[in-house]
């Protein structure tokens, strides 16, 4: 803890130091970037230590205020989660020094480095708080901290919208996190996350505990249908802010689902796991195909992190379902393969937003549409984004597969052994992540196909550079960590493990016993993976070897003969996605605008556009009749004021005995 | 594990006769000689003593596209029980790994077309990928029935050291799941190795051009690799076929590679038939079509986890 | 004989399927027969064995079932020179997806219903509920007339299966039922046939809504 904490505290100096010394000190920047990394460091190291198997610990420090103590832990569930937010982190400030450099010389950017400092400190807070108050309080600054960022180019009216919508949404979820700390506090007489659960719940407050969770947790998650502020808020800030929010911070959101399923053992209820398992399928399948259709390369990104979120969820509802029907084996490999992909997604999700990001330095647009062979111009950027979607898409030999593999472990394995359980029908899921990966692996073809190889489509690509060292170290650094994660199944698989074996309310030794057919597969696993980029090297080596004496050639290409081509008559991206969007035009919300010579799509997001704006225009509606009450004469609202306290004794009079929150 | 490597070795050596056999039996079925059976043979031999063009457009991914789709069809031929017993390489789970490696070759091909900055290597890539898309959940459906069937997660239980009537564990009355799963698998055969009637090895031209227009542009050992992959991918699928419909793991190891040699020439001459008595689908009826045998696997996991 | 009962409810789920995923009229109607025909083989190796009441039921079921009534079907195609295609409302995918689903339902519910024990052939009742429901699923998703009759006549078969379960114990109701059911199913066939065909020279029940302006 005392790593973790002078970590943090770096970082927060860090951060103070970019504020204070901006336009004083040149080096501000980099003393934010030294004294933060470090932090990071500490943190991670701590966070390590804990995974290796140091016991779990916790502080506590005696607050004088409501809420009783405020407790801190790190446990192996914490730590997955925080040592993804100081790895990603580090990269985060590296990159965006980097970034907003361009930006510094019309405009401070200091505030925003310190909002990036306070937003990491914040999300390590959240996921090591041991008790209400100061989890709310941490929640409160990291969703607060993240809106400050994702307004920084606020003289754009679509982010003043975007930043509008989150802040809507988040402080909607925070509400339901506030009654379901309330309710449960009110019952266990304490708001420490170790009394709550030694609380003795009964009846049906556990799964109305779980209902306020699912929103709470889940409008910060971003599952359909809460979804719906996180294409609008993740494309609109700064890149290293989308990573930071579409990597970590969504990831809270998960955390926060896990940690109250560990709090209430032995009262979870089947249909916890089924809506989570259904929500996840229904987020996974519609992000992916909403995804597709976008044109504006971070919005595609946002979208598909909706997808992955879903495959996590699947995870967290099998884990669940494992625990509600019995069966070991599935809550551990449900919660690792959910925590192992949380990890993962950090790692490769922040590194496509890095790489769009320095695509939309380098050309200055974010328009898919009018990229273009930048493999070309830049090079080092489409090897680290290549690895990105690879990893994204969950192929092996790269992080995002071992996660799979875990899931689908668990999927198939809840039909076998004879089960007859309803856990079984579970495997009906792994045709549905079938289905999720063969569209993401169609929507990054698109993305790597069009943005980066071909021909350039416009100037902007055209005379593309590739950009600075800044941006490219922490892609490497990423991408490194994808292909290592990959290669050495065991360090991904031992990083979430102890974790899902914490969820699933096992002792590392029983989770190994029940867990052991799956995890005595790692070493063949470790061989297959090792054998992918293996024999690639020896047929390169053969084909290069074969081509040595023979006459290579360049040309036009074939075509079919037809040599007249511009790069205008280059498949575009809306082209290539066209028959995927006919055969699933039922799902995907589209305007598509078909002309002679031109194929124009327009993505709409249906749970926005359909159902919440216009509820919102209604509530509008009816909030105005209630403007003849809002007149600006102080002592009528004195009157108010009275009314509502005298309604508020009577209630309690008529309630009888106060049944409020014992200090 | 010997028999494992000697049937490992038999199918990569025997691979390219079954793109002859299909072509064959086509051409013989209506009415012309065609080419011999084992043209591939020296179509591979006289490639890779040729040179190469590259497109102008194109970087090393075009380059790396081949090595990659050959790479990944050789692993995934780790991950099936050749011998009707066990695999070389198995672990739980391994039946995910083998599409999913399988998939890592597809984006690698579809990126190599990508590179090429024609619109018709990219209208194949569209297609490529829109097919994979419902030829996958058919073949995890699949997969599902005969996991759930043996009690395995892993190709070497699924096709062989567990699925044999009479084993423990092993449900009776599977006959009509496992007939299921076999249509289901022979029609993601037809779409996974670009056949008749979802796409058509013969043309890469009119309204086709799914996987033929994609490697339009490759040359010399490029084409090779490509051309020798889509034949291995073909045993593949086929050993997985017979694998299905005939148990192997009772018999002896050398009858069970004559059985699976048998069985391999039987699935290239269907193909061939289907080639001569079906048309190709129209493009839009196709997603129909895979859906319908995916009806068909999802019925066998009805039956199963009943 | 339970192993070839079992495969016959099978066929018949796959025909339902054909049915869902059939793009002609002429497909469709072919697939209804083959049902029939399927249908009518049932009693023949359920109950233990051929008896003169099951050949009989049999005979009845495949003469009307498979051959009479799809006769009947084609002969109206051709007379009203209606288009070959099925027009579903939701696509072809779509009626297979929603067929999964009804017949993963129809598993599911006949595994929880209270069935007395001496009638729960295993295949028996989920096949009777979702040859019910893939019915129910063509009535709700199709446009034509013609394919509205073959729906009637798929729901048809889904409650002659349920009725297949009875025969021991209520021979006289099912047959009874069996014949009202075709009755009707004729009576209303030859209505809408000609009713709609001189009404408004189309066969598109859709037009019928325009009725109630």
């Amino acid at each position: 803890m005392t790593f973790l904490f002078s970590g943090l505290g770096l970082i927060g100096l860090g951060a103070l130091a970019a504020w204070l010394l901006e336009g004083r000190s040149r080096a501000s920047a980099a003393l934010f970037q030294v004294l933060a990394v470090v932090g990071c460091a500490l943190g991670g190291g701590a966070a390590v230590r804990v995974l290796l198997g140091t016991p779990a610990e916790q502080i506590r420090y005696h607050a004088q205020v409501l809420g009783g103590d405020w407790v801190w832990g790190l446990d192996a569930l914490s730590a997955a989660f925080a040592l993804a937010v100081f790895v990603v982190g580090a990269a985060a400030i590296v990159f965006g020094v980097a970034y907003l450099a361009a930006e510094a010389r019309h405009r401070r950017v200091g505030p925003s480095h310190a909002f990036v400092g306070l937003l990491i400190v914040a999300m390590a807070l959240v996921v090591t708080a041991r008790a209400a108050v100061p989890f709310l309080i941490a929640w409160e600054v990291m969703a607060l901290s993240a809106y400050f960022l994702v307004v920084f180019d606020d003289t754009q009216a679509g982010v003043r919208r975007a930043g509008l919508i989150y802040l809507v949404a988040t402080h909607t979820g925070t509400l339901a996190l506030l009654a379901l700390f309330a309710l449960w506090g009110g019952r266990s007489g304490s708001f420490e996350f170790d009394r709550m659960m030694a609380a003795d719940l009964g009846g049906p407050l556990p799964s109305v505990l779980f209902g306020l969770a699912l929103v709470g947790f889940g409008v910060k998650a971003g599952f359909v249908p809460l979804h719906f502020w996180l294409p609008e808020a993740h494309p609109a800030a700064p890149t290293h802010v989308s990573a930071l929010m579409s990597g970590l911070m969504i990831k809270t959101g998960v955390y926060g689902l896990l940690r109250v399923i560990t709090m209430v053992p032995g009262a979870v209820a089947p249909w916890w796991g089924w809506t989570l398992l259904l929500l996840g399928l229904t987020s996974g399948v519609l992000g992916v195909l909403w995804a597709m259709v976008q044109h504006d390369l971070k919005r595609l990104l946002a979208y598909h992190s909706i997808e992955n979120i879903g495959i996590i969820l699947m995870g967290v509802g099998l884990g669940t379902l494992g625990l509600a029907y019995g069966r070991p084996t599935l809550a551990v490999l449900g919660f690792s393969a959910a925590v192992l992909h949380s990890f993962n997604h950090a790692l490769f999700k922040s590194l496509l937003f890095f790489g769009a990001g320095a695509v939309a330095r380098a050309t200055g647009t974010r328009e898919i549409e009018r990229l273009g062979g930048l493999a070309r111009r830049m090079p080092v950027t489409w090897i680290a984004f290549l690895v990105g979607a690879a990893a994204i898409v969950g192929l092996p030999p790269l992080n995002g597969f071992v996660g799979e593999w875990l899931l689908y472990n668990g999927l198939f394995g809840s039909a076998l052994g004879q089960a007859t359980t309803p856990a079984r029908f579970a495997v009906w899921g792994a045709a549905g992540l079938a289905l999720i990966g063969a569209l993401a692996l169609a929507c990054f073809a698109k993305v790597g196909g069009v943005v980066f190889l071909g021909h350039a489509r416009s100037p902007h690509s055209r005379e593309a550079r590739e950009v600075g060292l800044g941006f490219l170290v922490p892609m490497i650094a990423l991408a490194v960590l994808c292909f290592a994660l990959g290669l050495f199944p065991f360090a991904a698989v031992g990083l979430a493990w102890p974790a899902g074996a914490l969820v699933a309310g096992l002792s590392s030794g029983s989770a190994a016993q029940v867990g052991f057919p799956v995890i005595v597969g790692l070493p063949a696993l470790w061989l297959f993976t090792l054998a992918i980029p293996a024999v690639a090297v020896l047929l390169w080596i053969l084909r290069a070897g074969l081509l040595q004496r023979r006459a290579v050639t360049r040309g036009p290409t074939w075509g079919c003969a037809y040599a007249a081509t511009t790069p205008r008559m280059q498949y575009t991206g809306s082209s290539f996605v066209a028959p995927l969007e006919a055969a699933y035009r039922g799902v995907v919300g589209l305007e598509v605008r078909r002309a002679p010579g031109s194929f124009v799509t327009e993505p709409i997001d249906r749970v926005l556009e359909h159902v919440l704006l216009p509820a919102w225009r209604v509530v509008l509606d009816v909030s105005g009749r209630f403007r003849a009450l809002q007149h600006g004469r102080l002592n009528l609202y004195l009157v108010y004021v009275l009314a509502t306290v005298l309604a508020l004794l009577v209630w309690l009079y008529a309630a009888g005995t106060g049944a409020g929150i014992r200090p | 594990m010997s028999s494992a490597l000697a049937s490992l070795v038999v199918v990569l050596l025997m691979a390219p006769v079954l793109p002859g056999l299909s072509a064959r039996t086509k051409a013989i079925l209506t009415g012309r000689r065609g080419q011999p059976v084992l043209q591939l043979y020296s179509d591979l031999g006289r490639l890779l003593r040729k040179g190469a063009v590259y497109g102008t457009a194109t970087t090393w991914m075009f380059a790396l596209a081949p090595v990659v789709v050959l790479a990944t069809v050789l692993c995934a031929a780790l991950l099936l029980p050749l011998d009707g017993r066990a695999a070389l390489i198995r672990f739980s789970g391994d039946a995910v790994a083998f599409a999913y490696v399988l998939a890592l070759g597809r984006l690698a091909l579809v990126l190599g077309a990508m590179d090429t900055g024609s619109s018709f290597e990219a209208m194949g890539a569209s297609r490529e990928v829109t097919i994979a898309s419902f030829a996958e959940p058919a073949l995890f459906l699949a997969l599902v029935v005969l996991a759930v069937l043996t009690d395995s997660l892993s190709l070497s239980g699924m096709l062989g050291s567990r699925l044999v009537p009479g084993l423990e564990g092993f449900q009776m009355a599977a006959a009509a799941p496992l007939g299921l799963v076999a249509i289901t698998l022979f029609v993601v055969l037809l779409a996974e190795t670009a056949r008749v009637p979802v796409d058509d090895p013969a043309t890469h031209l009119e309204l086709t051009m799914i996987h033929e227009v994609m490697i339009l542009d490759h040359s010399g050992p490029d084409l090779a690799f490509l051309l020798y992959a889509g034949a291995v991918k073909l045993a593949l699928f086929g050993s997985i076929l017979v694998g299905v419909v005939v148990p192997r793991a009772p018999l002896a190891p050398w009858l069970a590679l004559v059985v699976l040699v048998g069985g391999l020439v039987v699935v290239a001459v269907l193909i061939g038939v289907i080639e001569s008595v079906t048309a190709r689908l129209r493009l839009k009826r196709v997603p129909q079509f895979l859906v319908a045998a995916a009806t068909l696997a999802a019925l066998g996991v009805i039956l199963v986890l009943r | 004989m339970t192993q070839i009962s079992d495969l016959l409810l099978l066929a018949i789920v796959l025909v339902n399927f054909a049915l869902l995923g059939a793009t002609r009229l002429s497909t469709t109607i072919r697939a209804v027969a083959v049902q029939g025909g399927l249908l009518g083989l049932l009693p023949l190796v359920l109950h233990g064995g051929p008896s003169l009441h099951a050949v009989g039921l049999a005979v009845g079921t495949v003469a009307i079932k498979g051959v009479i009534l799809p006769r009947f079907l084609t002969w109206a195609i051709r007379e009203a020179a209606l288009r070959r295609e099925v027009e579903p409302r939701i696509g072809f995918v779509g009626s297979l997806l929603l067929g999964v689903v009804a017949v993963a339902v129809a598993f599911a519910v006949a595994a929880r219903l209270p069935l007395p024990p001496e009638l729960a052939r295993p295949l028996l009742v989920p096949v009777a509920l979702a040859t019910v429901m893939v019915g129910f699923i063509i009535l709700t998703t199709r446009a034509k007339a013609v394919t509205l009759v073959v729906g009637y006549l798929v729901l048809e078969n889904g409650i002659y299966l349920f009725g297949l379960t009875l025969t021991e114990q209520v021979p006289f109701l099912v047959e009874i039922g069996v014949l009202l059911d075709v009755f009707v199913g004729v009576f209303i066939m030859g209505i809408v046939v000609f009713h709609i065909n001189r009404a408004f020279d189309s066969l598109d029940a859709e037009q019928l809504a325009q009725l109630t302006d």
